[in-house]
């Protein structure tokens, strides 16, 4: 046995060229199973973040029914008891209490009707991408209650710019009277996307309870998980745990049902593409083995003509197989580790694209996990080796004479 | 804007205690505005009037009566034109509801529709509801404009920090010898004009000398202006407590 | 002539190697077409759904009316649109529509609506717009004062099928619109901020309460294959011209839709440079390995006189022959498959649904460029990567080729 694979190792390094055109050959196929694997979870954490990254939060808990009627007076319940299992929770990372309404917000020159935001700007910043989206001033650094940021489109529809005044309006809760406050613009964001940029307005959330007479109610927690792929679980305790006292929790994926829709079709299509792609690189392992083992026919042949046996025949092709697929899958590590690692770093850039209420703010990374390089490698070395088999036999039996013919 | 509206307010619901007086010749600024002020401030009124809106699109003259009571309650009656004949609005304290004659329902104003145009017209649903004092909401000055004409007095009010008002500060222009007002200028903070309101056609209703035509032009809207025209007002009369009830606004008359 | 019969000749002795080094450009032209039309097929397919669904592929407004839309800003002539849609191939159907936005209320309640005038009868047909009804009936044939609402805006106004909710706005001669409407059923528009202000009424309903008479602000179209989308708006664009109408393809009113397609699709075209790359080497291999391996002959060859150039003309032939044979049975085989995929596609197990639309089959889709790429990339591969063996062989010695085999 010993004796089988000594000989299939050196044969193997007799003949580098072939050997490392073979492998490489192989290798890169082997890399591109990796790395798309790994461009495949990267996409789909990709699409996670542009979905919840901005603003949504990839979980989100309101009161029963709230999300429909959109109330002002539909606070969450037991809100402190909510809010301290939170701080507790192993799976999320950081959440952010919010108190919204409708609301009109005026200048000088125009007037428009918005969602109106009350954020705790420093639970906020680790839950949305609402700092980072700011172009001119700061995230409610300075200490003004009065502090309003509103999106790029907006502040050129009411034709204001930093520290100008606005008025917004909102109707209180229980009363239905009007609550009207003066803010200066303490910044200008820009989400890239319309709905936002056009649509919201942020203030301070005490403010925003002070305008609605909410007495410290509040009508959302946006949750960021630790793993977002959590969102997408839908047996996870964390919904059941906190749609307790009469509130909801529900994932991303029920909040913008449009954005997994089109998830959904599109998985179907990469599926196929996936397993088009596997079967180009399975293919081109076959035929590279191929190659490179019956165009040594001639060795074996000669093998045969001094008194090896078939058996032993057989065996050497399949260790020489096995090695070449070791080296293969030793070089498609590298190439795969090399490749995810320089687009994990550098991302694959589709930034600043809107769709479907969300902007893609991110770069997609490839995502490097263990078992790529453990099943893939391994499937490789075990497929090729199998595969040797089919040329091995035929080498084993075919007549001496013929194979020494020095040709393929 | 509100500011603006203020004094179409102090017309809806009737002008102020008495005649001005053009007594002094030491210009108090103090003295105007609280005339200013004054001058729309009654217990009740009840007016017939004329809106006349013209926009780029369309151009209509709507006819109302308007009964109003302290500066809580806000009775409106539209008599023309057809189409809107018998249509009201109700204002108490910050609420507001409108009946529509042609479906027989009345619907309360949410705060969206609050900020929108009242019929269309360059004045908001929110001008009818609250209101400002120039006295004491703004601080206010003699000034001096680019080209004064000789027999008008320049007054500029610059709002309270806090307030929400959505003005830089306003120009009033009333005359030296009865402080009646002949135009205001509303500026944003940057100090562009954004809207201008013109009074006109003084007259005497009663015992009051006002001017009985307000005309407000807009800058940031091409070709939109709203003129209101005081056909008769009475002030400080017995207004019927039922006046002021959804029942009233629902009967249509 | 010569060098042609010696290729064919070549090529059959090596049977072997014929067929490894053929497989490898099969194999790869056929798993690269249908790795194209089947990615082509998919995405059209969803695009399709989405635009047909709702939107429409072209849309037709007044000038101006996408970016800033305005009630004044009216099709008056339907007419001219009729006629502009008349004889054009591949056009499917159009439907007409008319947007405005107020207040809607019931008993005590009221909020903020978007109002859309729909033509039942065309809408059901190009947009299959009743599919989106989730309870009660779609419109009558004629109007009768009917809406329907988005279902997060009944559950607002906590109106049922059979209540009458007002509506209230400006009309386009300023007058106050208002008028009462029974509502008549529920929708799913898909997504909640819709179905929150959704107010579909009956088009007629909708021009009379609005005062426009017969002006409308839009006109849906839909098409037949998505890839003429763009010229039959380019010939709209002509047959327009000077009527102060815009036609404008899904690309435009559906921007951010397009958008993210497009990023989607990048992922794809990844994945084909992948597919491409992959079978490249694997052509590279086998060619490279009958060249490099086949020395010997071609030092023999040199040796009774043949030129170097006529050496490296021989070896790319015979390498273009085998590279033609494959792409030929290629493009034969690669047809089948997809014809088969785009006729019977792969079903979801659970059709997707969103909106009122279903998807429950993907079909790949038979296009030019799914055959001409693997063709290029086949011959290309094969070429090159016997190109530099090929001018190594020719030039060296063949007493050193021969004794080194």
């Amino acid at each position: 046995m010993w004796f089988y694979i000594k000989l299939a190792c050196r044969n193997i390094f007799r003949n580098k060229r072939r050997t490392i055109i073979a492998s490489t050959a192989m290798g890169i196929g082997l890399a591109s199973l990796i790395f798309v694997d790994g461009l495949m979870i990267g996409m789909k954490e990709s699409m996670i973040r542009s979905a919840t990254g901005s603003f949504l939060g990839e979980a989100q808990i309101h009161l029963k029914g709230y999300r429909q009627s959109r109330e002002v007076e539909e606070t969450i319940h037991q809100k402190m008891k909510v809010i301290n299992e939170l701080e507790q929770e192993q799976t999320v990372e950081n959440f952010a209490s919010r108190a919204l309404s409708y609301a009109m917000i005026t200048s000088a020159a125009n007037v428009r009707s918005v969602q109106m935001v009350g954020v705790q700007p420093q639970k906020e910043k680790f839950v949305s991408k609402i700092d980072e989206a700011i172009q001119e001033g700061t995230f409610f650094q300075e200490d003004n209650p009065r502090s309003i940021l509103i999106g790029k489109e907006l502040a050129e529809i009411l034709e204001v710019e930093l520290g100008d005044r606005v008025v917004l309006t909102v109707s209180q809760a229980k009363s239905g009277d009007l609550s009207q406050e003066m803010f200066r613009v303490s910044g200008i964001f820009s989400f890239n996307a319309q709905e936002m940029d056009k649509g919201m307005i942020f203030i301070k959330l005490d403010k925003a309870q002070e305008m609605m007479n909410l007495d410290g109610g509040i009508h959302e927690i946006a949750v960021h998980f630790k793993n977002i792929q959590l969102s997408l679980q839908p047996d996870l305790s964390f919904w059941q745990k906190y749609s307790r006292w009469g509130n909801e929790a529900v994932s991303w994926t029920e909040i913008l049902p449009q954005m997994m829709a089109v998830w959904d079709l599109t998985y179907l299509s990469r599926l196929v593409m996936s397993v088009i792609i596997a079967a180009v690189v399975v293919f081109g392992i076959i035929n590279t083995l191929f190659m490179s083992l019956y165009e040594r026919l001639f060795e074996f042949g000669v093998l045969r003509a001094v008194g090896t046996r078939s058996g032993g025949i057989r065996k050497l092709m399949v260790f020489e197989a096995g090695a070449l697929g070791i080296i293969s899958a030793g070089i498609g590590i590298i190439l795969g580790l090399a490749l995810i690692g320089i687009f994990a770093y550098t991302g694959i850039d589709y930034r600043g694209i809107e769709f479907a209420g969300s902007t893609i703010q991110e770069l997609i990374y490839p995502v490097l996990k263990v078992y790529q390089f453990i099943y893939y490698p391994l499937g490789v070395v075990a497929f090729v080796s199998m595969v040797g088999l089919y040329p091995a036999i035929t080498a084993s039996r075919m007549s001496i004479t013929k194979a020494m013919r020095r040709s393929l | 804007m509100k500011k603006g509206v203020c004094l179409a307010i102090a017309f809806f619901f009737a002008a102020g205690l008495g005649m001005l007086w053009a007594q002094e010749k030491k210009i108090d600024a103090r003295e105007i505005v609280e005339k200013i002020d004054e001058l729309y401030r009654s217990d009740s009124s009840k007016a017939l009037m004329e809106m006349e809106i013209v926009t780029p699109h369309w151009q209509r003259t709507l006819k109302m009566r308007v009964w109003s009571e302290g500066m809580d309650k806000t009775f409106i009656r539209i008599l023309e034109p057809k189409k809107e004949r018998g249509m009201g609005t109700l204002r108490m304290e910050n609420e507001m509801w409108n009946y529509l004659p042609k479906t027989n329902k009345v619907i309360k104003i949410p705060p969206s529709m609050m900020m929108s145009s009242y019929m269309g017209s360059d004045f908001t649903n929110n001008d009818l509801v609250r209101e400002y004092t120039f006295t004491e909401d703004y601080d206010f000055n003699l000034t001096q404009v680019d080209n004064p004409e000789p027999d008008l007095i320049y007054v500029k009010c610059v709002p309270h920090e806090g307030l929400p008002i959505v003005w830089g500060h306003i120009i009033l222009a009333v005359r030296s010898e009865d402080y009646l007002p002949v135009w205001q200028k509303y500026y944003d903070e940057k100090g562009e004009l954004v809207r201008e309101m013109f009074f006109k056609d003084i007259k005497l209703f009663e015992d009051r000398w006002i001017p009985s035509v307000m005309e407000l032009i807009p800058f940031t809207k091409e070709g939109h202006r709203t003129l209101i025209r005081y056909i008769e007002v009475k002030f400080d009369l017995q207004i019927d407590s039922s006046i002021f009830t959804l029942r009233n606004l629902r009967s249509g008359i | 002539m010569l060098m042609l019969k010696m290729a064919f000749r070549n090529i059959f002795r090596h049977k072997r190697r014929t067929v490894l080094t053929g497989l490898s450009m099969f194999g790869g032209f056929v798993l690269a077409a249908i790795f194209i039309g089947w990615a082509d097929g998919t995405y059209n397919g969803i695009i399709d759904s989405f635009t047909r669904n709702n939107l429409g592929h072209i849309q037709i407004h007044a000038e101006n009316y996408l970016d800033r839309p305005s009630l004044y800003k009216t099709i008056d002539d339907l007419d001219k649109v009729k006629s502009a849609l008349t004889g054009l191939n591949h056009v499917d159907d159009w439907a007409p529509r008319v947007y405005s936005s107020g207040l809607a209320s019931f008993q005590s309640k009221s909020s903020g609506v978007q109002i859309t005038g729909i033509d039942p009868v065309r809408e059901n047909k190009t947009t299959r717009f009743h599919k989106k009804i989730i309870k009660g009936q779609d419109f009558s044939q004629k109007p009768d004062h009917e809406v329907l609402l988005g279902k997060g805006l009944a559950k607002v106004l906590n109106a049922e099928i059979g209540d009458e909710v007002v509506f209230i706005s400006q009309a386009a001669d300023g007058s106050v619109a208002n008028d009462l409407y029974k509502v008549k059923g529920l929708i799913d528009m898909g997504d909640e901020a819709s179905n929150r202000t959704a107010f579909f009424l009956h088009i007629q309903d909708a021009q009379e309460l609005l005062v426009l008479g017969e002006r409308i602000h839009e006109v849906a179209v839909t098409v037949d294959d998505l890839d003429r989308v763009r010229n039959i708006n380019q010939t709209l664009e002509k047959r327009l011209h000077k009527t102060g109408l815009d036609p404008a393809p899904w690309q435009e009113f559906a921007r951010s839709f397009y958008v993210a397609m497009k990023a989607d699709m990048q992922g794809m075209w990844i994945m084909l440079v992948i597919i491409i790359l992959v079978v490249a080497i694997g052509v590279l291999n086998t060619v490279l390995m009958s060249v490099l391996e086949r020395r010997r002959e071609y030092g023999v060859l040199k040796a009774v006189g043949t030129k170097s150039h006529q050496i490296i003309r021989l070896v790319l032939t015979e390498v273009n022959i085998l590279a033609f044979f494959s792409v030929i049975l290629g493009i034969g085989v690669g047809l089948v498959v997809n014809m088969i995929l785009s006729q019977h596609g792969i079903s979801l197990s659970q059709p997707i649904t969103w909106g009122g639309m279903e998807i429950q089959t993907m079909k790949a889709e038979i296009n030019l460029r799914s055959f001409i790429i693997p063709t290029i990339t086949i011959f290309l591969s094969a070429t090159l990567v016997s190109f530099f063996p090929a001018v190594k062989a020719a030039r060296t010695e063949p007493a050193e080729i021969m004794r080194m085999y």
